[in-house]
């Protein structure tokens, strides 16, 4: 009998012994991420954190371990890829770490999707302490931060130097441009006069392109027409006719003018891009990321031959004296509202620590999100531009984080497409922008005059 | 009992499939349209505030001074419009007419090279909707590298931007094409089944190829024409892929079909109003129920579909 119980007992210590692995505790971690050619590590610093944190809990003798699941998705881009990711969350598949546009935080929070970040920012100040303090403005909402920068950008207008030489401007004229365009002394009228001119002259096919569809770079421009979108004490998005008017004035001036292409609304990204890039087109209204593809397609070799090809403005005021306006998109980690919250907190502030940030930044010419990141030899090596377009962050604004956002710029992108194409004046694209508001957005949106 | 249980079962097995098909894929998408339209159901797909008609007053107002009591908000009223221009000249000009010009040249052909053009009219129908739409892209380009320019220019003209001074026109002739060949299939194969003599009996009676078309013909061809008119004009009207595709969300193609979809699920510019693109298709449904009514009934279909009078005895 004893020994029966002798053996049942070293069966059951053995058996334990070779189960152990099996109950050790593993955590999956759903992480949502869109494939995007210009941002693989957003989602691939999430993956090495876990595996940090793994060698941690190894270090600490813990069986626990975290392990990510990685959902991928094919949207063609940020808008779509957030409306895929409202509709996951609806039927209950609602990932524990996403990365978003930040102007859909809104939405997220209305959804009940994204966690409130607040505590554990606080709870973990070291690991956030060094963190550009205007990027928080572009994950907060009502005055909480929901989310985490991943990474930020510039946008600016860039110009081919060497159409400007073909058109006979001389040197000192085009190494002023900034200068001018920072003292409101070169207005967004004088962009279209410059670029018509270059038209003209023979020196290039096309004057200038912006994006051929809805998206941020837009507000960008309304700002210089004074059109200040959102009122934050109402948390409500706004707009005023006259701005309207005088913004879709400036676009039919520039068609009118020959500088801006009628139908750039209906062209694709590609023929955007190529009209710039194969050296067409004068100015290309976009933003700081496209220095790789410009390096390539132009064929230079570092700043010094960069910069004598090209220049960066600000978008220029609407009148002389006024200021210029920028806009940052940043990218942004958000933490869904599910069981592994906390844990999935702690991924995203290892993957938003100096080094791994800047692997993301360096490589797909983001802008940083800690101050410290700039002093890094990475980024001094091959950074140039990033600490080059970091000042611009000067003028920087954040596109508002409501619910709503999305449609706004659907609609205000139609009165885009009607006065460039010759369909309507500014007035009555105006008017037909503020219908379509109204009717749209109702209470979301004020109209001011 | 017996007998009457085994023919029920026997009727069961026999339309049961088909009647589950029907149910599944077209009624049940009707009755989800319906329902969503009266909800305002956005961007978290919630089933809210059932029943409501917000979706529809975005649409219009009621206004007594109207002239049907109501108005339509001008985007609303131009998808209307460019709806029923592009319905109107596309099947004018393409489904019916360039259907039945292909149909009498094909059939006037020895039969060999007459099915040989018919293939080739099929080729746009059987290639990938994007590798046509692609291959628009490259005919339309405004730039002197696009098809339609290296000829125009050839013969003196100026390179013209197609896509955006002649917008109704290339998704009429880009629908058209591709539209042609099922009138063409359907207008052939009536013409066959015309009985020869009647073409030889005629051309001994002096017929010349006109006085054929007009007095044999076409007579024979009533049916067949009054049936693609109806389901041409159907399937136009809620068609969008290849406006998408070759027009992208552009204002001057925005028909009411390319309304829908760009309010729910067409990327980056504004979907996700799933209600509102619900109710938009909602309206759509209506027209086409009307407007298959009407024609059914100018056509004079019922007589088409009623019993054969022919006794076989």
């Amino acid at each position: 009998m004893f020994k029966k119980v002798l053996l049942g007992a070293a069966l059951a210590v053995f058996g334990s012994m070779q189960l152990t692995p099996l109950f050790a505790e593993e955590v999956t971690i759903k992480l949502w991420s869109r494939a995007d050619r210009s941002g693989p590590l957003r989602p691939g610093n999430i993956v090495e954190a876990a595996n940090q944190m793994n060698r941690m809990f190894a270090a600490a003798g813990s069986d626990t371990q975290v392990k990510i699941e990685l959902i991928e998705t094919n949207s063609k881009g940020f808008d779509d890829d957030a409306l895929s990711l409202l509709k996951a969350h609806s039927v209950g598949e609602t990932p524990d770490i996403a990365v978003a546009a930040h102007e859909w935080i809104g939405s997220f929070v209305e959804a009940g999707l994204a966690a409130n970040l607040e505590g554990h920012i606080k709870a973990n100040a070291g690991m956030y302490a060094d963190m550009i303090p205007q990027l928080w403005n572009s994950v907060s909402y009502k005055g909480e931060r929901y989310g985490v920068p991943q990474d930020s950008e510039i946008r600016m207008f860039f110009i081919n130097n060497d159409i400007l030489r073909a058109a006979g401007k001389s040197e000192d004229y085009i190494s002023s441009l900034p200068g001018l365009v920072e003292a409101g002394d070169f207005t967004m009228y004088d962009w279209c006069d410059l670029a018509a001119e270059a038209v003209k002259s023979g020196a290039a096919k096309v004057g200038w392109v912006h994006r051929p569809n809805v998206g941020p770079d837009f507000q960008m421009a309304m700002a210089s027409f004074g059109i200040d979108i959102y009122n934050e004490e109402q948390a409500k998005l706004q707009i005023t006719r006259k701005g309207l008017v005088e913004y879709y004035g400036w676009l039919q001036y520039c068609v009118n003018n020959g500088s801006l292409p009628a139908d750039m609304t209906s062209y694709s990204w590609d023929s955007t891009h190529a009209a710039f890039r194969g050296g067409d087109s004068m100015g290309k209204f976009h933003g700081i990321w496209n220095v790789g593809a410009q390096l390539e397609a132009f064929g230079l070799k570092g700043k010094e031959d960069y910069f004598r090809k090209l220049t960066w403005i600000h978008a220029p005021p609407a009148k002389k004296g006024g200021q210029p306006k920028n806009l940052s998109h940043p990218i942004v980690y958000i933490v869904g509202d599910t069981p592994n919250k906390d844990l999935a907190a702690m991924l995203v502030g290892m993957a938003s620590q100096h080094v791994p940030n800047t692997a993301h930044a360096v490589g797909t010419n983001h802008t940083p999100i800690n101050y410290g990141q700039t002093a890094m030899p990475d980024f001094q090596e091959r950074g140039w531009a990033l600490i080059a377009g970091t000042p611009m962050l000067k003028y920087a604004e954040f596109m508002p984080n409501h619910a709503k956002i999305g449609q706004y710029n659907a609609i205000t992108y139609t009165g885009v497409q009607a006065v460039e194409t010759g369909e309507m004046s500014p007035e009555d694209a105006a008017d037909m922008v503020l219908e379509e508001l109204e009717v749209e957005l109702g209470s979301d949106v004020i109209i001011l005059d | 009992m017996n007998r009457q249980w085994k023919n029920h079962l026997d009727q069961l097995i026999f339309l049961g499939p088909a009647c589950l098909l029907l149910a599944m894929f077209l009624l049940a998408p009707i009755v989800v349209n319906f329902l969503v339209a009266f909800t305002e159901m956005a961007q978290t797909i919630h089933f809210d505030n059932f029943p409501t008609t917000r979706q529809f007053e975005k649409l219009g107002k009621l206004d007594s001074d109207a002239l049907f009591g109501f108005e339509l908000r001008r985007s609303f009223f131009k998808a209307l419009a460019l709806s029923g221009t592009f319905v109107f000249f596309t099947l004018l000009f393409f489904n019916l007419s360039f259907a039945l010009i292909l149909a009498l040249t094909t059939t006037a052909m020895p039969e060999r090279l007459g099915s040989f053009f018919r293939a080739v009219w099929l080729l746009p129908r059987m290639s990938p909707s994007v590798v046509y739409g692609l291959l628009w892209l490259w005919v339309v380009d405004s730039s002197e590298r696009g098809l339609f320019n290296q000829i125009w220019t050839f013969f003196g003209g100026e390179t013209l931007n197609l896509r955006l001074d002649f917008s109704m026109a290339v998704i009429v002739v880009s629908n058209g094409l591709i539209g042609a060949s099922l009138g063409m299939v359907i207008f052939t194969s009536a013409i066959r089944s015309i009985p020869i003599q009647l073409f030889h009996a005629a051309r001994a009676d002096g017929a010349g190829s006109f006085a054929l078309i007009r007095y044999i013909i076409l007579p024979a061809l009533r049916w067949p024409i009054s049936y693609i008119t109806i389901y041409q004009a159907l399937a136009l009207l809620v068609s969008f892929e290849y406006i998408f595709l070759i027009m992208g969300p552009a204002r001057q193609t925005m028909t009411m079909a390319m309304l829908s979809y760009t309010k729910t699920l067409a990327p980056q510019i504004g979907g996700g109003q799933y209600a509102y693109g619900a109710a938009i298709a909602l309206i759509l449904i209506v027209i086409g129920i009307i407007a298959a009514l009407g024609m059914w009934r100018l056509t004079k279909m019922d007589r088409l579909l009623q019993r054969p009078r022919i006794e076989v005895r």
